[in-house]
């Protein structure tokens, strides 16, 4: 059986290193939900557009825009971290008409890695 | 201290960490696209990797069959921006039902990648490479006494970039890697590797096309299914194609990417069960930004 605890051994091992890690870093920052939701179709215009990230988010390097189906910014330009949640992003619209926008993020974690990305939500007539 | 003077310290502060902390791109990620390191075929990215420890098992066919325990480990490390030189080898156990159970070190391998071409919005990147298998390191009986030469190329397609009408296909991504070994023995074969990865990301779902609301664990997993192959070319055994279909999960988090694959043989030349492979990544670029996640020489634009 000497071949059948080596690996238990082994998983054992890696599980612990695992719990090890968990605890020691910071990593990069990716989306864990937004308001409105990735590719969501709404019946009323949202005030704003909130982006929860999974990673404390370092405010100075990080936005969010957000663009008309024209390709149009349309936010208000006040981008914004929440002053209780480190990890929330804000940016208020104005009164939005139906169509799809576009959400683009890009944000910079604490541990100084950046990422970026897109989602759309629609606004139903 | 004022509030207004706690807020330009605290300001001044975080610029100072930043300025001195330079800014760096994560690791694998292309547009929205996150490539997953793989487990049975390499990913086109030359930047920092831990794969520790990656563990297979297989009941290999043959007379007598055998049960094979592969633990191996894979380092990367971005040595100026898109070149990476990685180490890897793999301790192998091998019991067979008949005869005596044998354990030792395979070859030490050597890797160089180089990021050819990426492109962010079509979520496409090309790479090439060299790996070579050291001869003649390693445990007698596990290694090859001669050094093999294997120039490769990789290629990355994320399919984010089709029209908003073929939404729920955009989290579909393909890797390939396509390397012709050269060995410095001529009693042994050239073998053409040939292999890819067919991924659906349910990350890409939830973060960009559309949030359907998988719960945690789920919606940080990535379905795939692997194809590796190695078709030899002379040397009496050419044409004979071996390899395995591997379908699997991986499972992302913040600071590793845990990997799950069954191992199911092509055809009778490559084996007669199914195996499994088990890996753990671990992103060291996280876990020690001052250190890793940017080149050792210049900077990732």
């Amino acid at each position: 059986m000497k071949t059948l605890q080596s690996p238990f051994a082994f998983m054992r091992f890696t599980l612990a290193l695992i719990l090890a890690l968990a605890g020691i870093a910071s990593a990069h920052a990716f989306v864990d939900h937004a308001d409105p939701k990735v590719g969501a179709q709404i019946d009323a215009a949202p005030a704003d557009v909130k982006i929860w990230f999974t990673q404390q988010i370092e405010p100075a390097f990080s936005k969010i825009r957000v663009f008309d189906a024209e390709g149009r910014q349309i936010d208000n330009k006040d981008c914004r971290q929440d002053k209780d949640d480190k990890k929330l992003l804000i940016v208020s619209l104005p009164k939005l008409p139906a169509g799809t926008y576009k959400v683009e993020w890009r944000v910079v974690s604490i541990d100084t890695h950046h990422t970026s990305g897109d989602f759309k939500f629609t606004i139903k007539p | 201290m004022s509030p207004l003077n706690k807020i330009i310290l605290f300001c001044a502060s975080t610029c100072a960490l930043l300025a001195a902390a330079p800014i760096v791109s994560a690791h694998g990620i292309l547009g929205n696209r996150f490539f997953p390191p793989t487990l049975s075929t390499d990913d086109p990215f030359a930047v920092d990797e831990l794969d520790l420890p990656a563990f297979s098992y297989v009941k290999n066919a043959g007379d007598p069959a055998s049960d094979e325990v592969d633990y191996g480990f894979e380092f990367d490390k971005e040595i100026f921006p898109r070149f990476a030189l990685g180490v890897s080898d793999a301790y192998s156990t091998i019991k067979p039902n008949v005869g005596k159970f044998t354990k030792g070190f395979g070859n030490l391998a050597l890797t160089a990648k180089y990021e050819v071409y990426e492109e962010a919005k079509s979520e496409f990147i090309f790479s090439v490479g060299v790996e070579i298998d050291l001869g003649g390191v390693g445990t007698k009986g596990f290694r090859d006494p001669f050094t093999t030469y294997t120039p490769t190329v990789y290629l990355g397609k994320g399919f984010g970039d089709l029209p908003d009408k073929l939404a729920m296909i955009q989290p579909f991504a393909v890797t390939a890697e396509l390397g012709q070994s050269f060995p410095t023995s001529a009693a042994a074969p050239n073998v053409f590797g040939w292999g890819f990865a067919v991924e659906y990301s349910l990350m890409y779902l939830e973060q960009h096309v559309k949030d359907v609301g998988l719960p945690a664990p789920f919606k940080d997993m990535i379905p795939l299914v692997e194809f590796s192959m190695q078709t030899t070319e002379n040397r009496g055994v050419g044409g004979l194609t071996t390899g395995t279909v591997n379908p699997g999960v991986l499972w992302i988090t913040d600071y590793y990417e845990l990997g799950l694959e069954a191992a199911i043989p092509l055809n009778h030349e490559s084996g007669a069960h199914v195996g499994v492979t088990a890996q753990l990544w671990i992103f060291i670029d996280d876990l020690f930004p001052q250190t890793f996640g940017h080149p050792l020489f210049g900077a990732r634009e």
